[in-house]
């Protein structure tokens, strides 16, 4: 089934159903913020305007995973997680920045898949919300993502006031709403009509900022002096690393219990912090925050578009609502896209 | 009569004129709603230094704490000798009283140089929360705002929506509590008024204190649940300078660097815990923290013990040394004799 059509009071009735032999995650209020939980039926789902505080890839690639256990000498691996899960509500931008991630836990060029990334990827069902009110902080057409982007989704929901409109994108989206068709309806052309008008005030609404022949542009202002005063207010605090949705830097780190038993495992790490390149000689090559600020704008605006093929900013605005010192990317972007260096 | 931030800038540019400062670190308007920022100002040939100097601000959003970024300044580098150390920079600053709480706290520690700065010291009625704020449009957001004299806050929204707040209302916790609002002992001090200094909210913690363990244990646990291990609380407190942190040794490893419980836990009761006799409550660290998380409790026990074991409060004084940087005869050894 390509097309359905539910009322937002029945959702939980979806989910519900979703919830049969899969996980639903979906985003709800917190005390931290908005972010992905576990859907127990019963709490609100935050339909609220921007994106959740916290991404979904945690979902997959988690602050804290355990890869093997060891007693001794001997290692045992972990078994994967074989549960399907369900992630309702993640954003364009989002579901975008997983299919970076995808490139990245894929390995396709190397010889190392990522299996815990991977399998979770593959028992998921990724069913994203389009956005309806972008908030200022949003940017994501500039950076090739669309309020109403489908790629890396499963099922693209539009709402409509008090409906939600469904559109299967892949196949095994498709396939889930044929199984769930019992409770959903069959759209009307007006029901289209207004998806498209809501998608056309939202992509008009999107702040925009030209970055067009950026990358050339930071590959040949790699020493600018102009690095210095965009990154003066930078504390290294590491948060807009750890809420980007496609920041994917990690530690490794085994945990013993003294008796020889322990686990290893892998958590998230991040370039502003005092350890990246840290040498064992004691020298740091990137070891103040200019260097470790250039090396993030640089990572996602010309080396990951030279190996993955694409920048890895998907616009979400994350680390500009949260950096405490007001940091903003775009105005760090606009900086390296307009100085003009005399010939 | 000048507003406080024309009265900053007459002074910045008479320090460069003069030539007695090689930086400036004040605040500008940041890109955000309610936000000012952090903004540096140096002494190059070619900057637009009037220019400059026209973008700082003093506001009521100027809530960071700047004396973050002094240490760097002053740093010596391990390779050389220290009478081949370059000459250090001449800083001008200014500050509001939890700033400069923590400058003088960084100049009794050696990580910054007292001959060279130069402390502009601004009287302060109080920073906005910008998060209490957001909270009252929750679901909206803030498309215009203005100050007004008599010191409210209005706001219109995206979804046209009109606030108005009163100031006392959206006011940091800190500043409502805060005992230092006047600057002192600084080269300047801003003609203008402070607020009426707070009793500094020990009050919350003998509330705190009242109930039983098994519930101050599960708020702990409740609100250390929600750290991701960021460590921005860490980045953004001023006296947090340490070269290696002791979270991230791994010769001895003393915590893990996940999200399990006990090592967040650990992470924070340490963090705080070397803040003795140092942290200013200027909030910092709570502001930055991106998951909410009310480290103001568990700072302001600390701050309250200093105080009542040691009769010390970080305050402008060049002369009293933090009580965990001295000894004096008459302290308490029970400790070591009857642990």
């Amino acid at each position: 089934m390509e097309y359905g059509i539910i009322r937002k009071d029945d959702l939980n009735k979806l989910l519900a159903f979703a919830g049969k032999g899969a996980v639903v995650y979906a985003p709800v209020e917190t005390e931290r913020g908005v972010e992905f939980r576990r859907f127990d039926g019963e709490t609100e789902i935050s339909f609220q305007c921007g994106n959740a505080k916290l991404s979904p890839k945690g979902l997959f690639f988690p602050q804290k995973e355990t890869l093997i256990t060891f007693s001794g000498d001997i290692l045992s691996g972990i078994t994967l997680p074989e549960e399907r899960s369900i992630i309702f509500g993640a954003r364009p931008c989002d579901a975008l920045a997983l299919k970076f991630l995808d490139k990245i836990f894929s390995d396709t060029a190397g010889r190392f898949p990522d299996p815990y990334y991977l399998k979770r990827r593959e028992k998921a069902l990724v069913i994203t919300l389009s956005c309806n009110e972008p908030v200022p902080t949003c940017f994501c057409t500039s950076v090739r993502g669309d309020p109403a982007g489908k790629e890396g989704s499963d099922i693209f929901a539009c709402e409509l006031a008090d409906l939600i409109l469904l559109e299967g994108i892949t196949e095994k989206g498709k396939a889930f709403l044929t199984a769930a068709s019992s409770l959903l309806g069959e759209p009307v052309k007006d029901h289209f009509t207004r998806r498209d008008e809501n998608i056309k005030r939202a992509e008009a609404k999107v702040s925009t900022l030209n970055i067009n022949g950026l990358k050339e542009k930071l590959d040949s202002r790699f020493e600018d002096a102009a690095w210095e005063p965009v990154t003066n207010n930078c504390l290294g605090c590491g948060a807009c690393t750890y809420l980007c949705p496609t920041c994917h830097c990690f530690d490794i780190t085994d945990e013993t219990n003294g008796r020889g038993e322990g686990i290893r495992i892998r958590t998230w790490d991040s370039c502003q912090y005092p350890l990246f390149t840290l040498h064992a000689s004691g020298h740091n090559p990137r070891v103040n925050k200019k260097q470790r600020m250039r090396q993030r704008i640089m990572h996602k605006f010309s080396y990951t578009v030279e190996n993955s093929q694409a920048i890895f900013c998907v616009g979400c605005g994350r680390c500009i609502r949260h950096c405490p010192v007001n940091l903003d990317i775009r105005e760090i972007l606009t900086t390296f896209h307009t100085i003009v260096t005399p010939e | 009569m000048k507003k406080i931030d024309e009265k900053i800038q007459e002074i910045v540019i008479k320090l460069f004129d003069d030539n007695k400062i090689d930086l400036f670190i004040g605040y500008e308007g940041g890109t955000l709603p309610l936000q000012s920022r952090p903004f540096f100002i140096r002494r190059e040939a070619g900057q637009n230094r009037a220019a400059a100097v026209g973008k700082l601000v003093w506001n009521s959003f100027c809530s960071n704490n700047l004396a973050v970024y002094l240490p760097k300044y002053f740093e010596n580098n391990p390779f050389k000798r220290k009478n081949e150390q370059t000459p250090k920079l001449k800083v001008g600053i200014a500050a509001k009283g939890c700033d400069l709480r923590s400058i003088f706290t960084l100049i009794k520690e050696k990580q910054a140089l007292r001959e060279n700065l130069v402390l502009i010291g601004v009287p302060c009625m109080g920073m906005v929360d910008k998060r209490k704020v957001l909270s009252l449009v929750h679901g909206d957001e803030i498309d215009t705002w203005v100050e007004n004299q008599d010191g409210t806050l209005q706001m219109t929204t995206a979804f046209g929506k009109s606030i108005t707040v009163a100031r006392e209302e959206a006011l940091q916790e800190a500043c409502r509590e805060c005992r230092f609002p006047a600057p002192e002992n600084t080269d300047f001090i801003i003609e203008g008024k402070s607020r009426e200094a707070g009793n500094g909210g020990y009050q919350v913690i003998d509330e705190f204190e009242k109930q039983d363990v098994k519930v101050r244990w599960e708020y702990f646990k409740k609100e250390i649940s929600k750290c991701i291990r960021c460590n921005a609380c860490r980045q953004a407190c001023p006296t947090c300078y340490c070269k290696e942190c002791f979270a991230e040794q791994t010769d001895l490893r003393w915590i893990g660097v996940s999200t399990e419980l006990t090592d967040t836990m650990i992470f924070h009761l340490i963090r705080i815990f070397h803040q003795a006799g140092r942290c200013v409550e200027c909030d910092a660290c709570y502001r930055a923290c991106p998951m909410n998380i009310d480290l103001r409790t568990f700072t302001k026990k600390i701050v309250k013990d200093v105080d009542e074991f040691f009769k010390y409060r970080p305050n402008f004084s060049m002369e009293e040394t933090p009580p965990l940087s001295t000894f004096k005869e008459g302290d308490c050894e029970s400790f070591i004799t009857e642990p």
